[in-house]
C-alpha cells in the first residue's frame, strides 16, 4: 500500500514537472522558432520580407530535444556516478545541455541568415545576444524539469532503463508534444496575425509573416510574449497528462493480468481522447471561421 | 526519378573529402589503440579528432545526397547514420576479442555492407530512385560507425567489447555502470546524429559555402567531444579526462571563432541594434 501511495505522489509531482516542461519547451522553440513555422522564417526574405526573427533551424523540436534531454541525462549520471548530489548533478547535466542548446542555436541563426545574404537578409547581432539568451532560459527550465522526472523514474519508481535512455525517451515526447500541440498555434495565428481571421494561409501571403510591432520592428522574443498565453500552457498540459497517464496506468494496474492490465489501460486511455478529440474538432468547426460553408 | 539542384559549387569535390576524412579518422583511432596496447589511456583524445574526421566525411554526402531535394530529411539522414553505425560498431567491437587492430577498419566494412542493403532497400524496395542513395547510405552508415567510435574512444579509451561493456568499480566487473550498459551509448548516438545533419542543415540556402559548412562541421565534433569528456571522467584516469576536456574546449573555441568570421564574410550585412530598412518603403 505505501509502494503505490509513494508511486502516486511521485505520478502528480512528475506530471507537474512535465506541465511546466511543455510550457517551457513550446515557449522556447517559438521564441527561437524552431520546428515547422520555420519554414515561414526561412521564406520571407526569398520573398523579399526582410526581417528581425530568429531562424533556429537545428532539426524539428522533437531530435533536438532528444539530444539536449539525453546529454543532460548522461552528464548527470557520469555526475552522479563521481559521487555528487543528484540536485546538484542534474543541475550541472542541465547546465551542459544549455549551453550546447546554445551553441546549436548561435551556429544556426548565423548558418541561415548568412546563406539568405542573396536576398539582403542581414545578420543582426543584438538579435543574436538578446533572444539566444532567452531561449537558453527556457530550454535550462525544460531540460531540468525532463530530467528531473527521468530522475524520479529510475530511483523511486524503479524503471528498468539507464538514465540516458529515459533521456532520449521523454526528450522525444517533450518536442513531439510541443511540436504537435504547441507550434500551430505560432505558425497559423501569429506569424498570420495580419491575415484575415479564418481564411487560412493562402500561398499569395507566403513569407508574409508578422514583422513589425506596436512600435518598431519586432523580434521573435515578442512570439514568447503572445504563444506563452496559449499555446505554452497548452503544450504543457499535453506533456504533462502524457507522462501523468503513462506513469499512473503502470502504478495501478501494472499488477494485473501479469503486466497487461497497464496495456489495457494505455489503449483505453488513448481511445478515450481520440473521441474526446473528434468530438472538439468538429465542435470547433461548427462554430468559428468558414471552414463549415466551405462550398 | 529525382533532378539534382546543385547546392552550391564545390571547391574540393567530395571524393577528395571523403577520402580526406576516412584517412583522420582511421589514423586517430588506431592512434588512440596504440594507447590502449601499451596500457596508458591519456591518447583517448585523439577519439575526438575521429569523430571530427568522420564528421567532415558524413557532412559532404549529406550535401550531396539532399541536392535531390531532400530539404526536410537532412535530419533524419543524421538518425539513419547513426542508426545503422550502432549496429557496426557493436559487431566490430565483439571482433575486438579476436585482436584489437581490426576493430576500426572491420567496423568500416560492416557498416558499409549494413548501409548498401538499407540504401538498396530505399531506392528499390521503398521506390526512392535517388541515383546517389545507395552509395550515400553506405557511406553514412560508415560515418555514422567511426564516428560512434571515436566518442566511444573519448569516453572509455579503448575500441574493444570489454571496455566498452564493463567496468571494474573497486575490483568487481560491473556490466550495468558501463558505457553500453549505462546507456552513454545513447549519448553518443544524439550527439553524433545532431551534429552530422547540422552543418549542412544550419548553412542550407543559396548562399551556402563548403568552407563555412565544413568549419561548422569541425565545431559541432568538438562540441560534442566536450560532453563526451566529461563524461569520461567516469571511465578513464583523471589526467586522461583533463586532456581530453582542454582539447575539446581550445577545439570548439578556435572552429567557432572562425565560424563565426566566415560567417561575418558571407553574410549581407553585420549590423547591431540596428533596423532593417524595407524594399517597399
Amino acid at each position: 500500500m505505501q509502494e503505490i501511495i509513494i508511486g502516486i505522489g511521485v505520478t502528480a509531482l512528475a506530471g507537474a514537472l512535465a506541465a511546466v516542461a511543455g510550457a517551457a519547451e513550446d515557449t522556447e522553440s517559438n521564441i527561437g522558432s524552431q520546428g515547422d513555422p520555420n519554414s515561414q522564417v526561412q521564406l520571407a526574405p526569398q520573398m523579399g520580407y526582410t526581417h528581425r526573427i530568429y531562424n533556429k533551424a537545428v532539426s524539428g523540436e522533437p531530435p533536438a530535444y532528444t539530444l539536449w534531454v539525453t546529454l543532460a541525462c548522461g552528464v548527470a549520471w557520469a555526475f552522479l556516478m563521481l559521487g555528487v548530489n543528484a540536485i546538484l548533478a542534474i543541475i550541472f547535466g542541465t547546465v551542459l545541455a544549455t549551453f550546447v542548446q546554445g551553441v546549436y542555436a548561435t551556429t544556426a541563426y548565423l548558418g541561415r541568415t548568412a546563406s539568405l545574404s542573396k536576398f539582403g537578409q542581414p545578420v543582426f547581432i543584438d538579435v543574436v545576444k538578446s533572444v539566444t539568451t532567452v531561449t537558453m532560459a527556457h530550454a535550462f527550465v525544460a531540460i531540468f524539469a525532463t530530467v528531473t522526472v527521468c530522475y524520479l523514474m529510475m530511483t523511486v519508481i524503479g524503471h528498468p532503463f539507464a538514465l540516458p535512455l529515459l533521456g532520449i525517451v521523454w526528450g522525444l515526447a517533450l518536442g513531439a508534444a510541443g511540436s504537435a500541440t504547441g507550434n500551430p498555434y505560432y505558425g497559423k495565428e501569429r506569424q498570420y496575425q495580419n491575415q484575415k481571421f479564418g481564411a487560412g494561409v493562402p500561398i499569395s501571403a507566403s513569407g508574409n509573416i508578422v514583422r513589425y510591432a506596436e512600435a518598431g520592428q519586432r523580434s521573435s522574443i515578442d512570439n514568447g510574449f503572445f504563444t506563452a498565453k496559449f499555446g505554452g500552457p497548452a503544450s504543457g498540459l499535453c506533456f504533462g497528462l502524457i507522462v501523468f497517464f503513462e506513469l499512473w496506468r503502470t502504478i495501478i494496474f501494472e499488477d494485473y493480468l501479469a503486466g497487461w492490465g497497464a496495456v489495457i489501460v494505455g489503449a483505453l486511455v488513448i481511445i478515450i481522447f481520440m473521441i474526446i478529440d473528434r468530438y472538439v474538432e468538429v465542435w470547433a468547426r461548427k462554430n468559428y471561421g468558414p471552414y463549415a460553408v466551405e462550398a | 526519378m529525382s533532378v539534382k539542384v546543385e547546392a552550391s559549387h564545390d571547391g574540393i569535390p567530395h571524393n577528395k573529402v571523403m577520402v580526406i576524412g576516412a584517412v583522420i579518422s582511421l589514423v586517430s583511432l588506431y592512434i588512440a589503440i596504440i594507447g590502449t596496447v601499451i596500457g596508458v589511456d591519456y591518447l583517448a583524445f585523439f577519439g575526438g579528432f575521429a569523430a571530427v574526421g568522420a564528421l567532415i566525411w558524413g557532412n559532404s554526402t549529406i550535401k550531396k545526397l539532399c541536392s535531390y531535394g531532400i530539404g526536410t530529411g537532412v535530419p533524419s539522414a543524421g538518425m539513419l547514420a547513426f542508426g545503422s553505425g550502432v549496429i557496426a560498431l557493436l559487431f566490430a567491437a565483439t571482433l575486438g576479442g579476436i585482436s584489437i587492430w581490426i576493430v576500426p577498419v572491420a567496423g568500416l566494412i560492416i557498416a558499409l555492407i549494413v548501409g548498401l542493403f538499407l540504401g538498396w532497400i530505399s531506392n528499390s524496395v521503398l521506390n526512392m530512385k535517388i541515383p546517389v542513395m545507395t552509395r550515400s547510405i553506405a557511406e553514412l552508415a560508415a560515418v555514422g560507425a567511426l564516428a560512434l567510435m571515436g566518442f566511444g574512444v573519448v569516453a572509455t579509451g579503448t575500441v574493444g567489447f570489454t571496455g566498452i561493456a564493463t567496468i571494474e568499480i573497486l575490483g568487481v566487473t560491473v556490466y550495468n555502470a558501463s558505457y553500453i550498459g549505462a546507456g552513454v551509448i545513447a549519448v553518443s548516438f544524439m550527439l553524433g546524429a545532431i551534429a552530422l545533419q547540422h552543418p549542412f542543415n544550419a548553412c542550407l540556402g543559396p548562399g551556402e559555402k563548403q568552407d563555412r559548412t565544413n568549419m561548422l562541421a569541425i565545431e559541432c565534433g568538438f562540441l560534442s567531444m566536450i560532453i563526451m569528456a566529461v563524461i569520461s571522467f567516469v571511465f578513464v584516469s583523471l589526467a586522461a579526462a583533463w586532456i581530453s576536456l582542454i582539447v575539446a574546449i581550445i577545439g570548439w573555441f578556435v572552429s567557432y571563432v572562425k565560424y563565426l568570421a566566415l560567417s561575418k564574410r558571407d553574410a549581407a550585412a553585420w549590423l547591431d541594434a540596428k533596423p532593417f530598412s524595407d524594399a517597399e518603403e
